[in-house]
């Protein structure tokens, strides 16, 4: 018998590849270390994608459709100074890290080769940054090609005995460029025997023994600075290179140092699973950028940190990892209104030296509060106060500011000398940012966009680069989109692929005639019915319309219309990918961003007045009193026949002539919505209210000329209370169905000690009882805050207690438990969004899971994964808070420019003292504003501040108290905010 | 960090360097083991499998009968070497390798001509020295080797592949299928297990244990099924290289 050996033969058996091998080692939970042996199969028949290889394209890959990829690169790529005959660009990883703007820039930066060394080697350093190269190599106009140089013979290289992981991914940069250069030369020789352009291709590199090597073995490379440089626009994209790389040369001639080290993540974790640290999202006081606090599941409390010391470079946002002091270093929440424009407002950019973290002047307001929070009981109780030891995940965006002028040292507009100024943030809990450019005389008086690159430990403030214009300051076109970019709304026009998803009739879609299209498949032809809709006036995307009638049996039939959007919008089709992304539509004041393309939102969607269209229809039967016999959806053609404004529709219910079956329908709507709101608040629904302002524009300029709070009237509870019953009964419809991933919306109970507070202010100053066990108690009681003399009081303390609430979360069903499903607010014990599919995704989603609950159509499998829905709700929970910033933010600065150059006295309340100042809210406007000591007097007044009674007494010429909750009248002018450049409204007391 | 399954689509090529269509290298050999009454050894990539045939043979104790009065019973044991892969886990009475050991089984009693063999077992031992993906597959084919090197007859090869649906990119609904996974993707990715009989398209072993999506599954099973036929041809080369070296 022969002898068989397990040994297999070297002899590679497969032809034309090569086999090799990459052998990982790592650590296993348990510690021991394990060697991971994978295959590598090398192969020539990866494509070099230019446009001038012919070999290439005759080996190109073809997918399972036998297509082939297009080719990237262009034969005829740009050149520049040192590369006249063009150039494709081979960038290292750290040209990567430090210049992903400069990349991502239209006007330069085309014909890129990322290789996969590259590729992999940034998404190891920064998954953002890698996220972002992916999008590139998808964006056509920038030709941006992933080489996988590992897998392709010639270029992959295994790792030399000794060497380094990064001077062998350096070589194997080199290695690929080189190749490029002897595979594109050869390409062009045989392709002509003429003279032809032949383009370089350069390895694009900062790193000085990487470009001694290149030099050494003759291959084309150029820093990213030297090759800016050659370009015609340089001094815009210089600034645009991350500070990083000068920072380098810098740092080691000083060695000071501000802040403390950060710990290891090992060290974090072990804490943090310990329980000797702790980890959550460290959050600034919008009244002092000194405070800040991070809410951790130990405490009940949010952890107070105090000064830079404490919070150690962690930037508003980030996720850090904290570390309780000892009691004895514990401190009061502040009662002082600390703004860094004031304190630190002569700080120079330029000069570290002799800095310390803590400015003289800060160390005395940081001191003036301990002395007080030890000396105090109750309202200035020390909390537990914590330090920042570490950051776990930083949550750096790009921010929008204007230049600080006094930070500039040469302002001449021609002036090309670089220098080091600040940026300050239009968000106050963001700390200055530190920037070099060369264009500081042009960029004061802009908006300017810009980015945190690094904050080291031995600067005092964050590092940053310029990132582009706005526009000038206060115009409405850069306030615009200022506010959006700070609000990450996505403002651009709906791309190509977007729109080509519409359907193909335009306007000219309509409702097919004969019932026997399929588009009539499962649908009930509901045209008969007297559907109207009441929206706001003005009101464009209608998304629902409602209809009323006396059932034979005494009962009603009660029927809500939603637009029917997931007809037109398809699961995972461009449009829907887009919709998603946006997650909302965001109502500016003089502009909508829309979630869907006008042709859906505004035409065929819209369930406009005397035209046919689809719906998605909950119809209910209720008796006379309210309550729900039996409810059912269909997707259904309906008729709308009147478009109601609130008020036009609460006039005609009014005026008793009217007594046509429409309107009919409507005052049954409206009788039954009374009973439905009697029952919600019995449950405990709460009655919270916010101002909500309104800003008259002149609609050719839409500049504004006045501004008022919202009115209700009745109908706009009508429509709600429908919209609410709608709402909770596809709910509970498509939890039945879809267990596990119906996409529902919550609203947690407070916690009780966010009432604290309130409750105190209330004992304290008005003698009277808030109540929060349950939101029954917390409803009832806060019916009872009242003063007879003053009607406002009640709606005041509403907008207080609003501010203790938790905000609702969309969620999937899965992750939760079922009493957790709750809504608070609604004191309903499930609820979702149905109504507004035209204008939010979430309710398109959930039409998707009713259509497949009544078995209409099958569901998409994107909404039978739990985890792909976790996604989803997490994107529009914050889309959806954005979109409702953005739209305050909006308001802010028109009723700012509404109030330009005017001087009016108006009645306001005080919402809370600090020890230096104090909040007044506005009704009429809908603003609030601060109201410091130094605006009362200069120079500022004595004052002492009762923090137990909440009153501060100011002596000086002043001389008068301001107490919580008191009426004070207020003259309210306008002036730009020096610290964020915006126009504010100004009150002085008087 | 290594890149994952979703760069597919940047370049057609995966996680290893192969395109869509390809195998991992195969290699194997059959009577490595003398003492069994067949045997074979099989890598397909990093994954290793040894098997051994015992029997047909009668119950071997009193009271312990084979199969059915008219027909043989096949049994299957699976077991793992402690350097096999990643999961160290208890392995013993693991579910996964209860069910492999019931697919084998299912599969090679309908396939072998147990009627010939009466009151007999027919016991396949396999032994995984690594694993690196398509587990269930390479089984199938060493023990279809083996019981080829035992001479128990039977209709034609039974021969196995996995195949996955790609990871789609976010701007298209494109998505290859791909063949003969390896460990990484097949944590990442949708994948079925298919086995095919001989030359024809018949399938006798089809399991698929993620969520896929249903438009997928043809071109899964296309791809599988390609790959199930080139399969054979390797293992029909292996036996008669094996045959020569006797004639
Ligand atoms: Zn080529």
């Amino acid at each position: 018998m022969e002898y068989f050996s397990l040994k297999r033969s070297n002899a590679a058996d497969r032809g034309g590849l090569n086999l090799s091998s990459k052998v990982y080692v790592r650590s296993t939970k348990s510690g021991k270390v394990q060697k991971i042996v994978r295959e590598l199969y090398l192969r020539q028949d990866i494509p070099c994608s230019s446009n001038l290889c012919r070999p290439c394209l005759e080996t190109a890959p073809t997918d399972y459709t036998k297509k082939v990829a297009p080719f990237v690169l262009s034969d005829t790529p740009a050149g520049s100074k040192n590369f006249p005959n063009g150039q494709y660009l081979v960038p290292d990883t750290n040209a990567f890290l430090t210049g992903m703007d400069l990349f991502e820039m239209e006007t330069a930066f085309h014909d890129v080769i990322v290789l996969q060394t590259v590729l992999e080697e940034v998404k190891n350093r920064s998954l953002p940054l890698y996220h972002r190269l992916i999008a590139l190599t998808k964006n056509e106009g920038k030709r941006f090609y992933v080489f996988f140089n590992e897998f392709r013979q010639e270029t992959h290289i295994p790792r030399d005995v000794g060497e380094t992981i990064n001077d062998r991914n350096d070589r194997a940069v080199r290695k690929a460029v080189e190749w490029y250069n002897q595979h594109i030369t050869q390409a062009v020789k045989t392709r002509s025997k003429s003279q032809m352009r032949i383009p370089s291709v350069v390895m694009i590199t900062d790193d000085r023994d990487n470009l001694r090597k290149a030099k050494m073995e003759k291959v084309p490379a150029i820093t990213l600075a030297d090759f800016v440089f050659s370009l015609e626009n340089a001094d815009e994209l210089l600034d645009m290179m991350s500070a990083a790389q000068d920072q380098r040369e810098v740092r080691s001639k000083k060695t000071e140092v501000f802040y403390g080290e950060h710990y290891t993540v090992s060290k974090m974790m072990t804490g943090v699973k310990a329980g000797t640290m702790h980890q959550g999202i460290f959050n600034v006081s919008p009244y002092n950028y000194l405070e800040g606090s991070v809410h951790v599941p130990a405490f009940d409390k949010s952890l107070l940190i105090l000064g830079r010391e404490n919070s150690n470079r962690a930037v508003s946002g980030d996720v850090v990892v904290v570390e309780v002091l000892p009691q004895d270093q514990w401190k009061a929440p502040s009662t002082k209104i600390i703004e860094e424009e004031t304190l630190n407002k002569n700080d120079n950019p330029e000069v570290e030296d002799g800095e310390t973290i803590v400015s003289e002047r800060e160390r005395k307001a940081l001191q003036e509060e301990v002395k007080r929070a030890h000396g105090q009981s109750s309202e200035g109780k020390p909390l537990p106060t914590a330090r920042v030891v570490g950051i776990v995940k930083r949550n750096w965006r790009q921010y929008v500011g204007h230049i600080d002028q006094g930070s500039v040292r040469s302002t001449s507009k021609t002036s090309r000398q670089q220098q080091m100024v600040f940026l300050v943030p239009m968000d106050k809990r963001i700390p200055k940012i530190r920037i070099r450019t060369r264009q500081a005389g042009e960029l004061l008086g802009q908006r300017i966009l810009a980015t945190i690159d690094s904050w080291d430990r031995d600067s005092r403030y964050p590092m940053g680069h310029f990132v582009r214009s706005l526009g000038e300051l206060e115009s409405k076109g850069a306030e615009t989109e200022a506010l959006l970019l700070e609000w990450d709304v996505q403002y651009k026009p709906f791309p190509k692929t977007v729109l080509d998803c519409l359907p193909a009739e335009g306007h000219d879609w309509k409702v097919p005639a004969s019932l026997d299209d399929p588009g009539w498949k499962g649908r009930k032809n509901l045209r008969d019915l007297l559907v109207c809709s009441i929206d706001p006036p003005g009101c464009v995307d209608i998304d629902d319309a409602l209809h009323a009638r006396k059932l034979q049996n005494g009962n009603f039939e009660v029927g809500v219309h939603i637009a029917d959007v997931s007809h037109f919008v398809k699961p995972n089709n461009a449009m829907d990918k887009e919709a998603s992304q946006r997650g909302t539509t965001v109502y500016l004041v003089d502009k909508r961003i829309d979630m869907l393309p006008m042709l859906l939102g505004t035409d065929l969607c819209s369930l406009k007045p005397y035209v046919e269209r689809y719906a998605f229809s909950v119809l209910w039967e209720i008796t006379s009193d309210a309550d729900i016999v039996s409810s059912q959806f269909t997707k259904s053609v309906i008729r709308s026949r009147e478009a109601f404004s609130y008020e036009q529709a609460q006039i005609r219910i009014d005026d008793a002539s009217q007594q046509d079956d429409l309107t009919n329908g409507m005052r049954t709507l409206l009788m039954l919505s009374k009973k439905l709101k009697q029952k919600r608040y019995e449950a405990g629904a709460l009655n919270l209210a916010s101002p909500e302002v309104k800003v008259q524009t002149e609609s050719e300029t839409s500049d504004p000329v006045d501004v008022q709070t919202k009115k209700l009237l009745d109908t706009n509870s009508l429509v709600e209370e429908f919209m609410l019953l709608a709402n909770i009964s596809v709910a509970a419809k498509n939890y039945e169905a879809f267990p596990q991933t119906a996409l529902l919306r919550r609203h947690a109970a407070p916690p009780k000690t966010n009432f604290e507070e309130l409750a105190n202010q209330l004992k304290v100053k008005k003698g009277l009882e808030l109540r929060s066990d349950s939101s029954k108690a917390l409803a009832d009681s806060l019916d009872t805050c009242v003063v007879p003399e003053e009607p406002f009081f009640n709606t005041l303390v509403r907008i207080m207690a609003t501010r203790c609430m938790m905000s609702a979360e969309y969620f999937c069903a899965g992750t939760q438990a079922y009493p957790e499903f709750r809504h608070y607010g609604l004191a309903s014990e499930i609820y979702t969004h149905f109504t507004s599919p035209i204008r939010r995704y979430a309710d398109l989603e959930a039409h998707r899971q009713l259509a497949a609950a009544i078995e209409y159509e099958a569901l998409d499998p994107s909404l039978q994964s739990k985890s792909k829905l976790e996604g989803v709700c997490k994107n529009i929970n914050v889309r959806h808070r954005n979109a409702q910033m953005a739209g305050r933010a909006s308001i802010e600065y028109y009723v700012g420019q509404a109030l330009k150059g005017k001087d009016i006295t108006e009645e306001g309340f005080v919402m809370k003292v600090f020890s230096n100042g104090f909040v007044v809210f506005v009704p009429r406007f809908g603003i609030e504003s601060l109201i410091r000591l130094r605006d009362l007097a200069t120079p500022e007044p004595e004052a002492q501040f009762d923090a137990e009674n909440y009153v501060l007494k100011v002596g000086g010429e002043v001389n008068g108290s301001v107490e919580l909750f008191e009426k004070v009248n207020v003259r309210i002018t306008d002036e730009v905010e020096q610290s964020t450049g915006k126009r504010k409204v100004k009150l002085t007391l008087v | 960090m290594p890149l994952d399954t979703s760069t597919y689509s940047l370049a057609l090529l995966r996680l290893d360097g192969r395109r869509w269509n390809e195998l991992r290298r195969i290699h194997a050999q059959i009577s490595t083991q003398a003492a069994a009454d067949g045997s074979s050894y099989l890598e397909m990539g990093n994954t290793k499998v040894l098997c051994t045939v015992t029997g047909p043979a009668e119950g071997r104790q009193s009271g312990q009968r084979g199969g059915k009065d008219s027909e043989a019973k096949v049994e299957v044991e699976i077991g793992f070497a402690g350097f096999s892969g990643l999961e160290r886990r208890k392995r013993k009475n693991d579910k996964r390798t209860a069910e492999m050991q019931h697919t084998l089984e299912t599969a090679y009693s309908s396939l072998l001509l147990t009627h010939l063999y009466p009151h007999s077992t027919i016991t396949l031992n396999i032994h995984i020295l690594s694993q690196d993906g398509s587990l269930l597959a390479a089984c199938l084919n060493a023990a279809t080797l083996a019981l080829i090197d035992a001479g128990i007859p039977m209709t034609d090869y039974l021969v196995a592949c996995t195949a996955a649906s790609s990871a789609t990119s976010s701007d298209s609904d494109n998505s290859d299928p791909l063949l003969d996974l390896n460990n990484l993707e097949e944590q990442e990715l949708p994948f079925l297990t298919v086995g095919t009989l001989g030359k024809t398209d018949r399938v006798s072993v089809l399991i698929c244990e993620t969520r896929v999506r249903m438009e997928r599954v043809e071109g899964m099973l296309a791809v599988g099924i390609e790959g199930c036929k080139r399969m054979r041809e390797i293992l029909d080369g292996v036996v008669k290289e094996y045959g020569k070296k006797f004639s």
